[in-house]
């Protein structure tokens, strides 16, 4: 049973005439806004013989100062809190009251925190059209401080129930799977609704057919291997993922790759639906890691592309180590100074490798002849460059043996 | 079906032959059943033995167990633990002779699994799901029950003449009704703290009771070998 006390400045109080037990303290386990303020009170029971004087109150184990105390009554004291901040930890923070010689009287959980906001960057796909996997980011920063739930809800546009996803057991945070029992060729209407005790939150409708959202596996087998002795070209087979087969997908692929000590990676585009690539214009002696990743096409018929899937694997392979290198080195000696003139002496030597053979025909005509090519071919002397990869069947520019 | 989808239910053929001789396994095992539980008869030391390290490892995790619970609850659970709630089972194991200490122990097991899977439900809804809290309380109600029933295993078979009483459905042991959250708080540290009292409890009992108990059998069966 309630009563109501008149505290300071007239503020109205709920303390208990017959706590429930020992003490009890109003209100219980209440959810509020950051900022705002709260007034709490506990209520001992007379047989406890205690006055309400001698108790205190602690938020979080940390004990609140009297000042923010109102004795209403022998057996009621209460205390106010303004500026609530968020609570730390997700069960409540723990607003207790003591007896004077610290034994707990009475507790309650105050869940301090935000109403969540509208939830953004939805976006799904499908995997070989068998199923639905949908992710999104909690509106504002994210954070509400209290419990907050999020569901993902579907239905069909113009006819069907709407429906919940059941799954968000994948791992990640915001995301949810829905394994089965999908439509084809007719649009979904998807949302993500959030809620916690301080409110809810919804976010904007998005629309998809299945069919255009549909990604697949990455290919696998991918292999990566020499072309004969040919230096500067690996070639790369993969196989083309078994549910195409299924789902009259074509496919169309990319490729990457890098070099061993290297983070950058060099893209091909438009390797077309063909299973099989060579790299040309590569770096002799040198290993490269090599990915493939797919894109199923002609979904039932339609040029629409799908979304790209995870890149393979990565395989590895080296290309044959120049011959040219054997003739004799043309490396600068160790031990000399680093200068400009022993960095441009190093570039000739390059190039003398690259499109002499060996450093038997020295000349001051040779040394010329690379000054020519210097001003006149800037790019070729980046062996990476991307316009020199792409797959067989662009002319790479062959080097001539000079004298 | 996409070819990466794997088939978990494996196709299994059985013989005749092996069809019947699992139907007369399963009879056997049926008769040496009581309160559905299947025991198998197996020397007193190493069934002993095997209880006592699941004891052993249970105490252990109940240890780290009531730890992460604290620090799931937030500051001051110290004093919630130290509070008196009715109805969580006390860890004190009762009873003068081995069997009824022996009896006590399951008893008490059984008891607390209602109270672990409460405590389970309630810190299900206050914590998140990736709480490690979640998954080590599931743990502890799981291996308890199977030391529970290894416990009614060995009972019987060293106590074959001395029945086990039907379990409690609405005992003084019972779960508590609807609490706020506050009261969860303390509610589920009294029971873990005194869940982990418990077994280090059972440790020395075992430890006790495989002296005691199968030292008596083997010193028996010697003196019957005599004759």
């Amino acid at each position: 049973m309630q009563q109501v006390c008149i505290g300071d400045y007239g503020i109205v109080h709920i303390c208990y005439v017959s706590p429930p037990a020992v003490a009890g303290i109003f209100p219980q386990d209440p959810a509020l806004r950051m900022g705002s303020s709260l007034t709490a009170t506990c209520t001992v029971s007379p047989e406890r013989g205690l006055h309400a004087n001698t108790m205190y109150w602690t938020m979080n184990g940390k004990r609140l100062p009297s000042s923010t105390y109102d004795l209403l009554s022998p057996n009621c004291l209460s205390v106010t809190l303004h500026h609530l901040n968020g609570s730390q930890q997700q069960s409540g923070d723990n607003l207790v009251c003591h007896s004077g010689d610290g034994h707990v009287l009475a507790g309650s959980c105050l869940y301090v925190g935000m109403p969540p906001e509208k939830p953004v960057n939805l976006t799904c796909w499908s995997r070989n059209t068998k199923d639905l996997s949908c992710k999104w980011t909690p509106g504002g920063r994210g954070e509400t401080f209290i419990k907050t739930k999020y569901t993902l809800k579907y239905k069909l546009r113009w006819y069907g129930r709407e429906r919940e996803c059941e799954d968000y057991s994948t791992g990640q945070h915001y995301t949810c799977y829905i394994p089965r029992d999908l439509a084809l060729f007719t649009p979904y209407e998807i949302w993500v609704e959030a809620s916690n005790q301080l409110g809810t939150a919804t976010s904007d409708v998005i629309t998809l057919d299945i069919l255009d959202v549909v990604t697949t596996d990455p290919p696998d087998n991918v292999h990566v291997s020499r072309v004969g002795e040919l230096e500067d070209q690996l070639t790369v087979h993969w196989g083309s993922p078994p549910a195409l087969k299924d789902f009259l997908f074509q496919a169309k692929y990319q490729i990457r790759y890098r070099l061993e000590d290297s983070t950058e990676w060099k893209v091909v585009d438009d390797v077309g639906n063909q299973t099989s690539c060579r790299l040309a214009g590569l770096r002799a002696g040198t290993v490269y890691f090599v990915q493939v990743r797919c894109n199923p096409v002609g979904i039932y018929g339609s040029r629409k592309a799908g979304i790209w899937s995870d890149w393979s694997h990565p395989s590895a392979a080296s290309t044959p180590h120049s011959e040219r290198l054997q003739s004799g080195s043309c490396e600068p000696k160790p031990g000399e100074q680093n200068s400009t003139l022993r960095r441009e002496l190093k570039q000739f030597f390059g190039w003398v490798r690259k499109h002499a053979y060996g450093c038997s025909g020295m000349s001051i005509k040779l040394y010329d002849q690379w000054r020519v090519w210097l001003q006149k071919s800037h790019k070729t002397r980046n062996q990476v460059d991307k316009t020199d990869s792409n797959c067989y069947g662009i002319v790479v520019p062959s080097a001539g043996r000079l004298s | 079906m996409s070819g990466h989808v794997k088939n978990m239910c494996p196709q299994l053929t059985i013989s005749q032959a092996a069809r019947t001789l699992l139907s007369l396994l399963l009879v056997a095992a049926i008769d040496s059943v009581s309160a559905g539980v299947v025991c198998r008869k197996q020397p007193c030391g190493s069934s002993l033995q095997r209880s006592l390290k699941l004891t052993k490892l249970i105490h252990k995790e109940s240890v780290d167990l009531l730890k992460t619970y604290k620090l799931s609850q937030g500051d001051m659970s110290e004093l919630f633990c130290q509070m008196s709630i009715n109805n969580v089972p006390d860890p004190n194991i009762s009873g003068l002779d081995p069997s009824e200490r022996m009896l006590s122990i399951y008893s008490h097991c059984k008891a607390f699994l209602p109270h672990l899977k409460r405590v389970t439900e309630q810190q299900t809804d206050l914590q998140p799901p990736s709480c490690s809290l979640l998954s080590k309380l599931s743990t502890a109600h799981n291996r308890t029950n199977g030391l529970a029933n290894q416990i009614n295993c060995i009972y019987q078979t060293l106590f074959p003449n001395l029945p086990i009483p039907p379990e409690p459905v609405d005992g003084p042991t019972s779960v508590p009704p609807s609490q706020n959250v506050f009261q969860q708080k303390v509610y589920g540290c009294v029971v873990l703290k005194r869940f982990k009292a418990f077994l280090s409890r059972v440790t020395r009992e075992l430890r006790t009771l495989k002296s005691q108990v199968c030292t008596r059998r083997i010193t028996f069966a010697d003196t019957n070998a005599l004759f």
